[in-house]
């Protein structure tokens, strides 16, 4: 099951870099991204037969990258970053939540995204998560993982 | 044909996203308004002449949804064509969308499934190919 997951959570990663950042994936991690610090980290609940999160992490310069170019701009402020990072945390997961849970026709309610600081995200990182993918794009680094109610991880992984 | 085109979404990227789409589908394409909730929007179709409205489902104020059905409940409107673009994965609030006419795309999306699907609801060509 996490296996699954974690296919389907690549998927809907690179997909969306793709179309709405226009980046692409280099499918080697380089040795110089494996051990990068988090510029920046966004949260997106949502609830349904599970319920969770999905958390998105940027490293080496794909915070910037992303917002200049979804909107074309060169100095994105830094509202802009926020939302933009927001904006894709929010469609990766309206793309892995229908592979989430076994009641699929009950659908699921997505909040809002919302940025994290750094006692937040550390906060978050001392959980293990039921998914996690990391990957290397054209102009940085993108590390999301998946968090559910224990009570779900337990029987998702049992399944 | 150049479309008039209402981008209503309260993420003022995800509209930045829309509207640079737009562009690279290569459709023609008039005024761009842009509005951050279904207020905003229908505020903007009654001061100007709209030929596309590509809305969102989840915002504050006022939701795609209550949006999409006073616009069917108005004359001035009830024909108007509609794109939701959203990432919404409850079946049941995009079937009622579509019952009322709008035509769904699930973001991620491109310039070519964007293109195909405003060439398809509004009948305009690509003019740039002609």
């Amino acid at each position: 099951m996490k296996t699954k997951i974690e296919n389907v959570l690549k998927e809907a990663t690179i997909r969306t870099f793709e179309d709405i950042c226009f980046m692409y994936l280099d499918p080697e991690l380089a040795d110089s991204q494996k051990n990068l610090e988090p510029e920046a980290a966004a949260e997106v609940t949502f609830h349904g037969d599970m319920t969770g999160k999905l958390i998105i992490e940027s490293r080496g310069g794909l915070y910037s990258a992303m917002a200049i170019n979804m909107l074309s701009h060169d100095h994105p402020s830094v509202q802009q970053k926020k939302d933009a990072l927001g904006e894709i945390a929010n469609i990766i997961c309206g793309n892995i939540v229908p592979s989430l849970g076994r009641r699929k026709e009950k659908g699921y309610k997505i909040e809002s995204p919302v940025y994290l600081d750094k006692t937040a995200w550390l906060k978050e990182n001392q959980r293990k998560p039921l998914a996690e993918v990391i990957l290397n794009f054209n102009q940085g680094r993108a590390d999301i993982k998946i968090f559910v109610d224990d009570d779900h991880k337990t029987r998702e992984i049992r399944d | 044909m150049a479309l008039n085109t209402l981008v209503v979404d309260d993420s003022a990227v995800m509209r930045a996203i829309i509207i640079k789409t737009l562009n690279l589908a290569g459709l023609p394409l008039g005024e761009i308004w842009e509005a951050k909730n279904g207020e905003e929007g229908l505020r903007l179709l009654q001061d100007h002449w709209v030929d596309l409205a590509m809305i969102d489902i989840h915002m504050p104020v006022m939701d795609g949804e209550v949006m999409l059905t006073k616009m069917r409940e108005n004359d001035q409107y009830k024909n108007l064509p509609v794109i939701v673009v959203s990432s919404e994965s409850d079946p049941a609030k995009i079937e009622t969308m579509m019952e009322m006419g709008a035509t769904f795309i699930h973001k991620p999306f491109t310039p070519e499934i964007l293109k195909e699907v405003i060439m398809e609801v509004t009948g305009v060509s690509n003019e740039n190919e002609d």
